[in-house]
């Protein structure tokens, strides 16, 4: 029981990839074959449920189950192609006047008994969601993109993490895009990992498969698919396991077809 | 009555508290720690434990810097003991030196009355301010106020000088736009009421 890892998702700045990575990553860890949860700490604004495509499978929130209105079992929705995923659905909005860290706590608590990792999809912010989200927590991983605002928040939440005494904290970069960082229009990896000073977990690189498996509920590391992010967060699930997967480097994923070509036109074959 | 951590050779703290608690009434705790060094997790779980027990911290005094760094950074009513003061010698401000160990995230603000040494980097979105000197033994990357009770000899020394904005006494600065050459440790000082930067100066502090 005291061997499961509960991981706490978070960003700080809103909209750079927190429940995206929430959901894959916890497609590709119970695909792995770990019995994961994944719980939606965004009471106000839940979507975890949509991106996993559960949303019509929900009759009872974490909200009943701290009411003990009905039993953790009853509330967990299974995912209906990967059996080894639950998700415990964030409850009503109102939830925020009276929550406190003590009940989110309690949450974790009954899931660390039935599971091997639990993810807790954190809310934008540091105000009370975040605080009750980090206080049930005991690793983080924290999201951000190669923008400045993105590291800024980014640097102040490590900051607050490192003070509720949560560790180890990771890194994922998301939204990489190596045209720009290798015409130094974004800021590169070194840049990010500089300021904040975190092992790198993982980078994501800016994929349109992602807007589009959203959008149908299915996330990407359900399929065998070989999109760039799938193929990321799959490297990072297996990262989180302790396996050795060398990161890409984004300098070298730029060598499209087109650069080939032209190395191939320049090279003297004669 | 004040409580004594014990020896660090003998007993743990975390071990030797609740029995020490226990021996006293319920009085606020005045709290001795000796040379331990204790980090903001550290007492975190110190607070936590007290809180358990029903009790309360009145103040703490310690023989090591960082100990009461990381108190006062909790807000913590902290005092310094002097018999290990590491920069004494030569100084005739017996408590002139904070250190500071490890990075101010965004959003920190550390402020001190004397002089202050961070071991670590000051991160965009910091802010040290200092009665005295403020120096950076790392990359100085956010906001740096040397002399903020008024002194105009006050200066900013960082291993790598690369502030949003720099303020000596009341006067302002902005960082530099151009980014100066790496491994180049410079100081800001008051000039003629200006902030100016130059390759900082060998001599001794003070």
């Amino acid at each position: 029981m005291s061997t499961t890892r509960t991981i706490l998702i978070c960003s700080g700045k809103g909209g750079v990839g927190k429940t995206t990575t929430t959901a894959n990553l916890g497609i590709a860890l119970a695909r792995s074959g770990a019995s994961t949860v994944v719980l939606d700490a965004d009471f106000g604004l839940r979507n975890l449920d949509l991106l996993l495509g559960l949303e019509n499978r929900i009759v009872y929130t974490a909200q009943e189950v701290l009411a003990e209105s009905c039993r953790l079992e009853q509330a967990l929705v299974k995912h209906k192609q990967e059996p080894n995923l639950a998700l415990l659905p964030a409850g009503n909005p109102r939830m925020l006047e009276w929550l406190t860290p003590k009940d989110m706590q309690a949450i974790v608590a009954l899931l660390e008994e039935q599971f091997d990792y639990v993810l807790i999809d954190c809310p934008a912010g540091i105000e009370d969601g975040f605080k009750n989200a980090a206080a049930a927590a005991r690793e983080a991983l924290v999201i951000t993109t190669p923008e400045v605002a993105a590291v800024r928040d980014a640097d102040r939440v490590i900051g607050l993490l490192n003070t509720q005494g949560i560790s180890p904290v990771q890194l994922v970069l998301n939204r990489v895009r190596p045209k720009m960082m290798s015409s130094q229009e974004m800021l590169s990896v070194d840049d990010v990992t500089d300021i904040l000073a975190l092992p790198l977990l993982g980078l994501v690189f800016e994929d349109e498969q992602v807007i589009v498996s959203t959008n149908r509920g299915e996330p990407l590391t359900l399929s065998d698919g070989n999109s760039p992010a799938a193929r990321a967060y799959s490297n990072i699930a297996g990262r989180l396991q302790g396996e050795e997967i060398p990161l890409l480097d984004p300098a070298k994923m730029r060598r499209g077809l087109r650069a080939k070509m032209r190395e191939l036109m320049q090279t003297k074959i004669f | 009555m004040t409580l004594h951590l014990p020896n660090q050779r003998s007993q743990h703290w975390k071990d030797a508290l609740p029995g020490l608690l226990n021996q006293e009434s319920s009085a606020p705790v005045e709290l001795d720690c000796g040379e331990w060094s204790l980090n903001c997790s550290d007492w975190q779980q110190l607070l936590q434990l007290l809180n358990t027990m029903g009790r309360q911290l009145r103040w703490i005094r310690s023989r090591n810097p960082l100990t009461v760094v990381s108190a006062a950074a909790l807000g913590l009513d902290a005092h310094l003991e002097g018999n290990c003061e590491p920069t004494a010698a030569g100084s005739d401000e017996p408590d002139g030196l904070l250190i500071h160990q490890g990075t101010l995230r965004s959003g920190d603000h550390l402020q001190c009355d004397g002089d202050v040494l961070i071991y670590g980097d000051v991160n965009p979105g910091a802010r040290v301010s200092a009665g005295g000197d403020v120096m950076v033994w790392g990359r100085l990357r956010g906001i740096a106020h040397a002399g903020c009770h008024g002194s105009t000899t006050a200066r900013i020394v960082a291993l790598h000088l690369r502030p949003v904005q720099l303020r000596i006494s009341t006067a302002v600065a902005r960082g530099p736009e151009d980014q100066p050459l790496d491994g180049l440790t410079e100081q800001a000082r008051l000039d003629q009421g200006a902030i100016v930067i130059e390759p900082a100066e060998t001599r001794r502090f003070r």
